[in-house]
């Protein structure tokens, strides 16, 4: 590669002028005089940014391919999904606005750098992205930046070639930099990389760029000599060169010398010499260009004169910029690359002018739009442009109605970027304007030296506040000045000194507050004591409650409090001192948690004793308010000490003792009997025996005492009626209730029970009654009680009550008790889905979209129509919704109807339809009703069909059939999906690979990539309705967390400790804990979290993994009933048992003689042996097994001959193996049936030709070491010996199993040809490696090299490597290579034969 | 800094209890302009009742609010009257105002088994 390199030194090194063509050694002329780096394109911002992207877009490509067809190592994969987020995130910026900003770029670039060694097209992107893209930048920063991006890549490993230099001298042009190019070029040369024709060209750019034609010309004639294209960007740059080395006539020549050379001068040139013209500031010559351009048939963009005008402005000819912006045609895409320029200039300092061009900006001005010209103002702040300036662009800005508050949102701008002075300027002029000076607007500056614990500083801004005639508030005190001072008595002393603590007041409630919020109860008390300030309470209430907690001096808070209580500055204006300390208590103990109050019970009794000897009162309302708190924060023990500080002396005493039933009956008989009131202890009574669930009793007692009972009383019975459906006596108690008390209202549960129990039993009216009593007195509607509605409407559905659904659903819709949804109308469908009335069906839905404007169970409904071909109402249908909710809604409404229905092809049909484009939300509902009834089917058609579809978020789709694989524990399918996916070129997301690797990880299954990082997003947990309060997201956490590293031990011990406190897990995490014991065979362990889980959770179920390891481990454990139950149970739930637990249960039934349980599970599964993936066979021959072990061995083996016989086989013959039963009548040595097997087998072959029974039954028993037994039967059914494909399967399964090495060898005693047979030896081969049986190789190596068989490296390979493990020599060269490389060979070999 | 953290929480606790109270009327505001603070937004939806508690929360990071407020009422009616308006316009910037929706429902705490 330095070969390659000399010729350019060369050229650099010697003066080559004369070898130069004639017409370019004439340009060649003057002397180059080194300009001052003046401007150069710089606002071709957007071009360059396409070009980047499409560029890098390729790359990506590229990547992705060479990803797929290396296999590459997972690093280089996952640099790939992150270079997509890189790509991503300045891609968006560069096409929204034209621009990066410097923070994404940083934030990029430290994420790059993070995560380890950084991809070469990921570099690139870097490296780019540091030129005209950065217009925020000045030139010299911007190429500060790409060599700090050039270097630490280099340090991290990125290995540089041409693209990078190329990319980094495009930038240096962009930026400006100077830089010489023979150093460049020998930068090249050390790295070892040959430089290309983009490098010369942009090596000729940069010499001219600086005048000097002479280094242009060599490269230029090197490229000549290299047979290198001159094209028109090189000319361009040559019209810059000369124009800047002062030769303006040889840069118009350039124009004749392209024309001469065949090439069309194009806008680039035009633009260089446009460029060039105003860097001289020749108007003229402006002007005329632009006509000239104008007149052909070239086109300038926008964009071109925006740079003009840079131009002109950079070198000093502002006057000349408003005839080029007149030119301006303002296209589509004018606005963000004005705002470029706009930026650029301020950049550079050109103020003036990039207010001029942001005012020409033609933005609509009409009131109330959104401002503009923000930018602008922000990065002058930034630029540090001088207030003066700023304050006259403000004021500008707002005469042409740009901002409606550019002042303001220039001092955001000063405040947010900590510019003090700029910020009391503009503050100045705002109040010059009449705009109030907020306090608050100087806390960013507080808050600037409070980070630096700048003291001076605050003291400044303070003075400054003065100066503007702005009072600190008590906020700015404590939040904002405070903080940075050791005391605030420092802080007095300090303001004092500095004369700005005029309002005192203010300062030393802001003192009091502060030292409350520390803890210092003696300041507290002694200034509470020494003050005369009026004072409000409330004020302080918030910071003394903190104040309390934060200190352990019981006497000061009783002091602090008796104070409050009793002096007459503080509390005494209405509603007084025992409200206002009743209050305070109140607060106190509700601010704290209950752990603290269970942690500091003592000092709150010892509290309480002291102020009731202070003889402090509160009012008994708070006192219950305090009460309840206390209940809830489980320390009852507490209360009697309040309770010593209510005001009244009666209050009902809290029975704490518990009494039974019994207890309680013979008290109330006995209060009876002396005439004394009984109403309390009835009541009780009547709770207790509703607790205990007996309405019988409940209901006598009250007739009994009928005239003793109270509302509460009647509230519990008739729950307790409801709850055993007794509608009569719940209605009658109500209606008691009524009349005891009609203002009584009973709670939103006990209502919704009476209508549910009098709409079952057919009282409509008394149930709309309740519906309307709910109404009027205002009864709690929540959530929970609209799904009540649901269920109660659903429930009479499902039992075909018409009236009773539609009076019911009426009522709660016209009194307003819910808002219209559809699911609360969706039973009003149901009930004619379930009659099958089709027609009313879909009348029903329409009639719920024209009253509410829900459709409910329109999907159903689609899928009926399809299912029985109703044309008409399905073409009605789809009018209606393509009416009322546009087509699209109809398309996704039939696509997904045709795919539920399994008609695939029409589904396809639709979703192909023009136009379509992807609804994520639509997608999801569907993905999620697969899921949820478990349709892999048709989960995975959805996935299939929408590859297509526009914008349709592929990774989503996957991720959800993942869910579903998941569910099933089906990891090849979701190995399958990992390919399918790559072959998309799809890029995962990161959890959607984690779910990937937990399904692999949970089947025992190698994880073939790197997972990434963030691990266990808890999503399952944060769909959750009610989010989980710290601790038990903490419990939760843990425990997956054990669940996911297989702890189990760990798992159930965070499983107990969170059972201790109540803290309850959601259905997944239950699960997944019960299949990890189940996995571990800690049986009794999972059935006890079980049980806790159904306890906690309603219908809690187990999933399908987990329930097929249930019936595995119930199989093991003997508990053959139990596991045929969960069996059951689980297809109730429409699960798929794995196809294993299905097997061991089969077989566990059937190697106990269990004929019917085995039939029964046969039953069970019908239909569903695909899904699960059970061969009839296993039926066949556990039946069979089952029969025999009953003595009915010839019923079986009737069978048998019939199922093999017949016409209608179920399976093919061949296939027909029946090894498991020979193999089970052998081991469990049923002789007689052995003999009449074996029988059977030969008949079946000797008169039928079947012969796959004879031959599985030989090779069964040379398996188990019956080879005379095989041998005789060989004698008799010589067929045996041609069954060469069953002898391979027998061989190759054997071969995977160790010890079957004798086996093997029996069989090709048996069978001699066998050995000769390729496919067969290797594999007897490799069982004798597996058992280290040298002997038995030898002699089969011997005997095939004897017969010339030409063998294979993999089984040369397997054979040496025996040979040298015994420690014998190897009678031929070793294949050098490894097993896996000679397996795949041959592999190949056999694929592709030559 | 310890004082800081406290007083952060002591906001963040105010923000919540507000948060947390179902039944109260509560407005929740967003797109305050940087400009205006508590007392701001308490001055303008006076004219709809009577305030029991104005809150926007400060950053004190920044020193800057995030834009967001909350506004108790005494009443619902008052709340209605401010939600029913349109336009809310704070220093030349528009107010987005919605009713604050209850994020935890706490349950019916007195049962009428109390009575």
């Amino acid at each position: 590669m330095a070969a390659l390199l000399r010729p350019a030194r060369w050229l650099l090194r010697a003066g080559v002028a004369a070898r130069l063509p004639l017409s370019l050694r004439l340009l060649a002329g003057g002397p180059g005089r080194p300009h001052a780096a003046v401007c150069q394109p710089a606002a071709r911002a957007a071009p360059v940014a396409g070009q980047l992207l499409s560029q890098v877009r390729l790359y990506a490509i590229a990547a992705e391919k060479k990803n797929y067809l290396q296999e590459e190592s997972t690093s280089q994969r996952r640099n790939a999904s992150q270079f997509d987020w890189a790509l991503m995130r300045l891609d968006n910026s560069v096409r929204r606005t034209g621009r990066i900003p410097r923070s994404l770029l940083q934030k990029v670039f430290d994420n790059t750098c993070q995560s380890g060694c950084p991809g070469s097209n990921h570099a690139l992107l870097l490296l780019r992205s540091c030129g005209s893209l950065l217009p925020e930048l000045k030139f010299s920063e911007r190429t500060e930046f790409v060599h700090r991006i050039w270097d630490k890549l280099q340090k991290l490993g990125t290995v540089y070639d041409v693209s990078h230099y190329n990319a980094l001298l495009k930038v240096y042009l962009q930026n400006e930099h100077k830089f010489s190019p023979t150093d460049f070029l020998a930068k090249m040369e050390e790295a070892n990389i040959q430089p290309n024709r983009v490098t010369y060209q942009r090596l000729i750019a940069a010499y001219c760029n600086v005048g000097d034609i002479e280094g242009a010309s060599k490269i230029l004639g090197f490229m000549k000599t290299k047979d290198l294209p001159v094209t028109e960007a090189v000319f361009s740059a040559l019209v810059t060169g000369h124009a800047r080395a002062g030769d303006m006539e040889n840069a118009e020549n350039i124009l004749t010398v392209m024309k001469e050379a065949g090439i069309e001068p194009g806008p680039d040139t035009y633009l260089a010499l446009l460029n060039a013209y105003a860097e001289k500031g020749d108007i003229d010559h402006v002007k005329q260009t632009l006509e000239k351009v104008e007149k052909s048939d070239l086109y300038l963009m926008d964009r071109d004169l925006l740079q003009i005008i840079f131009s002109f402005s950079k070198a000093g000819y502002p006057q000349y910029v408003s005839e080029i912006l007149d030119k301006i045609a303002y296209e589509r895409r004018y606005i963000p690359d004005a705002m470029n320029v706009i930026l650029l200039l301020v950049t550079e300092k050109l103020e003036d002018t990039a207010l001029q061009v942001l005012l020409a900006c033609p933005v609509s001005k009409e009131e109330g739009l959104s401002d503009f010209g923000s930018f602008f103002l922000r990065h002058c702040v930034t630029m540090n442009t001088p207030a003066e300036k700023l304050k006259d662009y403000c004021k500008k800005l707002k005469e042409a109605q740009m901002h409606s508050s550019p002042l303001q949102f220039t001092l955001h701008c000063a405040l947010a970027a900590n510019k003090a002075d700029l910020a009391k300027a503009l503050m100045k002029a705002l109040k010059e304007e009449g705009f109030p000076l907020r306090t608050h607007y100087f806390w960013p500056l507080l808050v600037g030296h409070q980070k630096k614990k700048n003291v001076q500083g605050i003291v400044e801004v303070l003075k400054g506040m003065h100066e503007m005639g702005v009072n600190p508030d008590q906020e700015t005190y404590i939040n904002y000045v405070f903080p940075s001072f050791d005391s605030i008595k420092s802080v007095r002393a300090i303001l004092q000194e500095n004369g700005c603590l005029l309002e005192s007041n203010i300062f030393s409630q802001a003192e009091l507050k502060s030292e409350a919020v520390n803890g210092n109860l003696d300041y507290i008390l002694s200034f509470l004591e020494s003050n005369t300030l009026p004072f409000s309470f409330t004020s302080l209430r918030g910071s003394l409650i903190l104040g309390f907690r934060r200190s352990m001096n019981i006497n000061l808070w009783s002091k602090i409090t008796e104070l409050l209580y009793k002096d007459g500055r503080y509390c005494q204006e209405p509603p007084g001192p025992m409200e206002a300390v009743g209050y305070f208590l109140y607060n106190l103990i509700d601010s704290m948690s209950d752990s603290e109050v269970q942690a500091k019970e003592e000092r709150l009794r010892q509290y309480f004793h002291q102020l009731k000897e202070m003889n402090i009162k509160i009012p008994e309302n708070i006192y219950r308010g305090i009460r309840n708190l206390l209940d809830s924060y489980h320390v009852p023990e507490l209360i009697k000490d309040v309770n010593a500080l209510v005001e009244r002396e009666k209050t009902d005493s809290r029975k704490t003792t518990q009494l039974t039933s019994s207890d309680l009956e013979s008290t109330l008989e006995k209060l009876k009997a002396e005439n004394q009131p009984i109403g309390d202890v009835l009541k009780q009574l009547i709770l207790m025996l509703c607790s205990e669930e007996n309405m019988q009793k409940a209901l006598e007692l009250k007739a009994k005492y009928e005239s003793d009972m109270a509302v509460g009383g009647y509230a519990a019975l008739i729950n307790l009626c409801c709850r055993h459906d007794n509608a009569e006596d719940a209605l009658n108690l109500k209606q008691e209730f009524d009349r005891l008390d009609p203002s009584a209202v009973l709670d939103t549960g006990k209502y919704v029970g009476l209508v549910k129990v009098l709409g079952k039993h057919g009282n409509l009216q008394d149930a709309i009654n309740i519906l309307k009593e709910m109404k009027e007195k205002d009864v709690l509607i929540k959530d929970t009680t609209v799904l009540s509605f649901f269920h109660i409407l659903n429930g009479a559905a499902l039992r075909g009550e018409t009236e009773t659904v539609k009076q019911l659903h009426e009522a709660i819709m016209t009194l307003g008790l819910t808002k219209p949804s559809t699911t609360i109308s969706s039973p009003l469908v149901t009930l004619y889905l379930e009659k099958d009335d089709l027609p009313a069906a879909l009348e029903a839905t329409i009639e719920c979209y024209e009253k509410y404007k829900v459709l409910p169970r329109i999907h159903d409904v689609l899928c009926k129509l399809i299912e029985k071909g109703e044309t008409d109402l399905i073409q009605k249908a789809m009018d209606f919704v393509s009416q009322e909710q546009g087509e699209m809604t109809m398309l996704y409404d039939l696509f997904f109807a045709f795919l539920q229905t399994g008609n695939y092809k029409e589904a396809k049909k639709i979703i192909e339809t023009p136009g379509i484009r992807a609804r994520p939300a639509r997608l999801q509902w569907f993905c999620e009703r697969c899921i949820s009834s478990n349709q892999v089917e048709t989960l995975e058609k959805l996935v299939e069909l929408t590859q297509k579809l526009f914008e349709c978020d592929r990774d989503q789709l996957y991720y959800n059939l993942l869910k579903l694989y998941k569910i099933n524990g089906d990891w090849q399918r979701a190995d399958a999906v990992w390919n399918k996916m790559q072959e998309e070129n799809i890029i995962p997301r990161g959890k959607t690979l984690r779910l990937l690797a937990e399904i692999l990880r949970n089947n025992n299954q190698e994880v073939p990539f790197d997972v990434p990082e963030l691990w266990y997003e808890d999503e399952e947990y944060s769909l959750n309705s009610s989010a989980p309060s710290v601790g038990e997201t903490n419990f939760q956490k843990d425990l997956s967390n054990a669940c996911q590293k297989k702890k189990s031990k760990d798992a159930y011990n965070i499983f107990l400790k969170a059972q201790k406190q109540n803290v309850v897990f959601d259905s997944g995490t239950y699960n997944n804990l019960i299949k990890l014991l189940l996995t571990k065979d800690s049986f009794t362990e999972a059935m006890q979290v079980k049980d806790c889980a159904e306890t906690h959770i309603k219908g809690f179920t187990l999933n399908d993994a987990a329930n097929s390891l249930l019936i595995i481990t119930q199989v093991r454990r003997d508990y053959l009933k139990e596991a045929l139950a969960t069996l059951k149970m689980a297809l109730d739930l429409k699960q798929t048992p794995s196809r294993i637990a299905v097997t061991r249960l089969i077989q566990a039934c059937a190697l106990k003689g269990d004929l019917e349980g085995t039939q029964a599970i046969q039953k069970m599964v019908n239909g569903l042996e695909d899904s699960i993936g059970l061969s009839n066979m296993v039926f066949i021959n556990n039946i069979a097994l089952a029969q025999i072990k009953n003595n009915n061995i010839d019923v079986a083996i009737e069978n048998i001959e019939n199922m093999l016989t017949s016409g209608n086989q179920t399976v093919e013959t061949q296939y027909f193996g029946l090894a498991y039963l020979f193999r089970k009548v052998i081991e469990e040595q049923l002789e007689p049936a052995l003999e009449k097997i074996s029988i059977m087998a030969e008949r079946l072959a000797n008169q039928f030709a079947v012969y796959k029974p004879v031959t599985d039954l030989f090779l069964q028993l040379v398996d188990a070491g019956k080879v005379d037994d095989a041998r005789a039967l060989l004698q008799r059914c010589g067929a045996i010996a041609e069954q060469t494909p069953i002898f391979f399967v027998f061989c190759i399964r054997s071969s995977q199993r160790p010890g079957k090495a004798q086996t093997l060898k029996s069989l090709l005693e048996l069978i001699p040809e066998l050995s000769e047979k390729e496919e067969a030896y290797s594999f007897i081969m490799k069982s004798y490696v597996l058992d280290s049986d040298v002997s038995s190789a030898k002699v089969l190596y011997e005997n095939l090299t004897a017969k010339n068989v030409k063998l294979d490296n993999l089984f040369l390979k397997r054979y040496a490597v025996l040979l040298k493990k015994a420690g014998e020599s190897v009678p031929f060269t070793e294949p050098p290579e490894s097993f896996e490389f000679y397996a795949k060979q041959l592999k190949e070999l056999r694929e592709n034969p030559l | 800094m310890c004082l800081k953290l406290k007083m952060a929480a002591s906001a963040v606790r105010t923000v919540t209890a507000l948060r947390t109270s179902v039944s109260r009327p509560i407005a929740f505001v967003r797109k305050i302009p940087w400009t205006a603070a508590s007392s701001e937004l308490r001055e303008h939806f006076a004219q709809f009742g009577h305030i029991r508690k104005c809150t926007v929360p400060f950053d004190k990071e920044t020193g800057f609010h995030r834009g967001m407020g909350w506004i108790q009422f005494s009443s619902e009616e008052e709340l209605q009257n401010a939600l029913q308006q349109d336009n809310h316009v704070i220093d030349g910037v528009k107010l987005h105002v919605q009713a604050q929706r209850p994020k935890v429902l706490q349950g019916d705490q007195t049962s009428d088994e109390d009575f």
